[in-house]
């Protein structure tokens, strides 16, 4: 059940959740519903409410249609929030973000997300709401903004930049999509500037569970993660074969088979929305 | 050669992301420069860079000015803004022209980037900055921020030590939120309707001019427990626009 009153107390370390995605979700992969399914499952609601946040993207009409289309119609409320469109809410900020069960970052510059969401104290209700059980999600730059440190694009060359810091450590996201990160990441990584920490493919996903890394899932097969340390000036790289979702052994929720594909069909064609986007 | 002196011009609303015959605000803005062919830069910020109003600020402009535009949401995207060096290239400009949308974003942006300090010394250096909406009100100490929840005063970059309302015809409640917040201890300042823009040279409003006959701007300030909304002298640019005439106001409003 969502909040409707008083937002309820802080849960147990253990009872918060993060989702940190490297890529992937119904942005970058409108064809594949796997990570976005996932997140929904994370929360403790049945029917979840899901609020969207757009701002490291300027809030823009693909990404919220893109949003729209993926949620409509799960079993889910969804509903997005902008800080650039005047009059589309003229509730407070607090009470909105207070009545989730997830809140869903999009990708875009983490510069300017962590900035707009200062100015608008974002930032403290974010960790209110993480503190509260209500689960985080978001790729890229809304994968990258919950840890010490991430690597970030938004002025042109990579570069690193301090996060919100719920979680320890640093993260850097399209690692086979965007080459170029990897290698800057590792470079601040083994001279100390940057702590060490995690580098995703697309489509795949960290789960934390207070500060513990609990569980790295997948949307497609191959892709993989890196647990990546400095240790007296050398770099320790570890492999992290992901789960990857909706294979029958890796999801204890029933997975992707294909009648709950056939049924997603009809459910397509009952909204008229036809069948796959690119 | 002198120093030019600052110059800001600040819409209430209107120019050319307002007004289909939006030019004559536009037009007045441009007759401030020197420059046959000047060097004017979009700042989308407070619409989140919207394509769609980058688009027709380029349309407007590029036909008789050097037109650019610098989007600070895709710097790593090569989308034919400005992307190397912000400083170098906005304090090299005639005029800088602030869109609308949300002021509180847009400044948290800017501060991200390191666009106030730019700003101030571009003001300082005498380029002209202009905009509509979130674009005036950031050039004041407060501004009268309606977005999400309770009207409330928000801080600006403070070059101008007034504050700030625009839209003030839009809304019917904004005059009364405006004179509340006045009364409350808000500074002194200007409410102004779509349409109608204030000139200020220096930190002083030089000229009241508007793209509409019957636009309207008011000083409002508070007077012991009242508060007193003065109407301003105003210029309907579609008259006086071919032959300007400065026309000093009574009181310049104090800081």
């Amino acid at each position: 059940m969502s909040a409707t009153g008083a937002p309820p107390g802080p849960v147990p370390l253990q009872e918060r959740s993060i989702f940190a995605m490297g890529g992937g979700g119904f942005t970058m992969e409108p064809a594949n519903p796997l990570l976005d399914d996932y997140v929904l499952s994370l929360a403790r609601a049945r029917e979840p409410r899901i609020l969207f946040l757009p701002t490291a993207s300027g809030d823009t009409t693909p990404q919220i249609n893109a949003f729209k289309a993926r949620f409509t119609g799960r079993t889910c409320v969804a509903e997005h929030l902008s800080l650039f469109r005047l009059r589309e809410t003229r509730r407070p900020l607090s009470e909105l973000v207070a009545e989730q069960d997830i809140l869903y970052v999009g990708g875009g510059s983490m510069r300017n997300l962590l900035a707009i969401w200062r100015a608008h104290e974002l930032d403290t209700m974010l960790v209110e709401a993480w503190e509260r059980g209500t689960v985080l999600a978001g790729l890229s730059a809304g994968a990258m903004c919950w840890f010490q440190y991430g690597l970030t694009r938004s002025s042109g060359p990579p570069e690193p930049l301090e996060g919100l810091g719920l979680l320890d450590g640093s993260l850097t996201v399209h690692t086979d999509g965007e080459p170029e990160r990897l290698p800057v990441w590792l470079a601040h990584v083994r001279d100390g500037t940057l702590p060490g920490g995690w580098a995703l493919d697309d489509g795949v996903g960290l789960l934390f569970r207070g500060r513990t890394l609990d569980r790295v899932v997948s949307s497609r097969p191959g892709a993989e993660a890196q647990r990546v340390d400095a240790i007296a000036g050398e770099l320790v790289r570890r492999r992290i074969q992901p789960d990857l979702l909706g294979s029958r052994a890796n999801d204890p929720l029933g997975g992707y088979d294909e009648a709950v594909e056939e049924l997603r069909r009809v459910h397509r064609l009952r909204r008229g929305t036809g069948g796959r986007r690119s | 050669m002198p120093a030019r002196a600052p110059q800001i011009v600040a819409l209430g609303g209107g120019g050319f992301s307002m007004e289909k015959e939006g030019s004559l605000l536009d037009d007045y803005i441009l007759s401030l420069l020197d420059a046959e062919r000047p060097r004017v830069c979009f700042l989308p910020t407070a619409s989140g860079d919207a394509d769609h109003y980058v688009v027709r600020f380029y349309r407007r402009f590029s036909p008789g000015c050097e037109a650019s535009h610098v989007s600070l949401f895709r710097r790593d995207q090569g989308t034919g803004g400005v992307e190397d060096d912000l400083a170098a290239h906005l304090l090299s400009q005639d005029l800088i022209y602030v869109g609308g949308g949300n002021m509180v974003s847009m400044l948290g942006a800017w501060r991200a980037h390191g666009l106030d300090s730019i700003l101030r010394k571009a003001w300082r250096k005498g380029i002209v900055m202009c905009g509509p909406s979130a674009g005036s009100l950031c050039w004041f100490t407060q501004a009268l921020s309606a977005f999400h929840g309770a009207p409330r005063p928000v801080r600006g970059l403070s070059i101008l030590p007034y504050s700030n309302c625009v839209h003030y015809d839009a809304e019917p409640a904004r005059r009364e939120e405006y004179h509340r917040a006045v009364a409350d201890g808000m500074s002194a300042g200007f409410a102004v309707e779509d349409g109608v823009g204030l000139h200020f040279r220096g930190t002083r409003l030089e000229r009241v001019v508007s793209s509409r006959p019957e636009g309207r701007a008011f000083m409002v300030q508070s007077q012991g427990s009242r508060v007193l909304e003065t109407p301003l002298e105003t210029h309907y640019l579609g008259e006086t626009l071919k032959t300007p005439r400065t026309i000093a106001l009574a009181e310049p409003v104090a800081a």
